[in-house]
């Protein structure tokens, strides 16, 4: 920490930069993909779902089940947008706070660690969002929901809560140092 | 072709406020996944300890009603933390940085990362917003958060990105 910071940033590994543009890129074709191919999706989870009427709880009867099925598409395409929007705003959130790591953590493998977890964190966070879309009409809302936060938001989300904490942390204590320096 | 020299960053204060704030809005979209009923709970105590601020009239179909919005309110305000707070720490951090490249003075810059800074705290109104529409009830709590903190923090943003184009948008010699 004596070692005065650079007035400049500092890039970050070219592969971290590649994720977070290819975030980008990911939510960018999922926007797209939402509205060229919609009636299609839509299509596709509606037929999945009646082919599994148990794990819906359908009954048979129209009024019951349309309602059920109209909820489940909601959260389809409720999946599909956070998708869009988590991974455009991860994707920046990479790029910025793996610039801010690259500058700010003087020691390497600390500066690596938090690198590594913002990256796979912010990455992997937004696909969540996809694979509890593809498991509703299989699993059902609520073993979707369950399977896509074990799975995914839980240990990526908190990968990339730690880090952030982390790195937050070390700002201040470089801001104490330089002012005891 | 064009080779950038290296990029110029803000001082750690402004870095610290941006990335404080991109954690307080990722903490605080898995609490309100993770911790929504402790959430709902929390404010309906809170909403039943300053009944009268939520003017409550004693029938429990008005009053569920009144209780319902509120809470919803609340979770709103959560919600919009989240979401500005991600946003606003991505402004916050670029546009500190374009300040740092493209402005030549001193004091001027001074004077845009203040303005900046305390634009990044808006987000904060967000979760003074949830609070107060517990505290003081649903009308007056946004009243009070908008006119007190959204408000004059937006306006400092506003204030500090339109310096930002303006300095850079002056003829350099």
């Amino acid at each position: 920490m004596s070692e005065a910071l650079p007035p400049t940033w500092r890039v970050p590994p070219w592969w971290v930069l590649l994720v977070g543009v290819l975030a980008i890129v990911c939510a960018e074709l999922g926007g797209a993909s939402m509205v060229r191919f919609k009636v299609e999706l839509t299509r596709w989870a509606r037929g999945a779902m009646l082919a599994r009427p148990a794990v819906h709880g359908l009954v048979g009867v129209r009024d019951v089940d349309e309602r059920i099925l109209d909820e489940a598409l909601v959260r389809f395409d409720a999946g599909l947008r956070l998708f869009h929007m988590h991974a455009e705003g991860m994707g920046l959130v990479i790029i910025a706070t793996s610039m801010v790591a690259a500058t700010v953590i003087r020691h390497a493998a600390a500066r690596r660690a938090i690198i590594a977890l913002l990256t796979t964190g912010g990455a992997g966070y937004p696909v969540g969002y996809l694979v509890w879309s593809a498991l509703i009409p299989s699993h059902g809302l609520e073993r979707a929901k369950t399977l896509a936060e074990w799975l995914i938001w839980v240990p990526f989300g908190s990968a990339t809560i730690v880090a952030l904490w982390c790195l937050a942390g070390t700002v201040a204590w470089s801001m104490l140092a330089r002012r005891r320096a | 072709m064009i080779v950038s020299g290296p990029v110029r960053r803000p001082p750690l204060a402004v870095v610290l406020v941006a990335v404080s704030m991109l954690a307080l809005g990722e903490t605080a979209g898995a609490a309100m996944s993770q911790l929504r009923p402790q959430v709902q709970r929390y404010a309906a105590a809170r909403i039943a300890a300053n009944a009268p601020a939520h003017g409550f009239s004693g029938s429990a179909e008005y009053d569920d009603e009144v209780r319902d919005r509120a809470i919803f309110t609340a979770e709103a305000g959560l919600s919009f933390f989240h979401l500005h707070a991600e946003g606003v720490g991505l402004i916050l951090f670029f546009a500190s940085t374009l300040v740092a490249c493209a402005v030549l003075w001193r004091c001027e810059r001074v004077v845009l990362y203040l303005l900046l800074t305390l634009g990044g705290l808006f987000p904060l109104g967000y979760l003074a917003y949830g609070a107060a529409v517990l505290e003081v009830g649903r009308d007056a709590g946004i009243e009070v958060a908008e006119r007190w903190i959204l408000t004059p923090l937006g306006i400092s943003a506003i204030a500090g990105l339109l310096g930002l184009l303006l300095s850079a948008a002056r003829p350099r010699a």
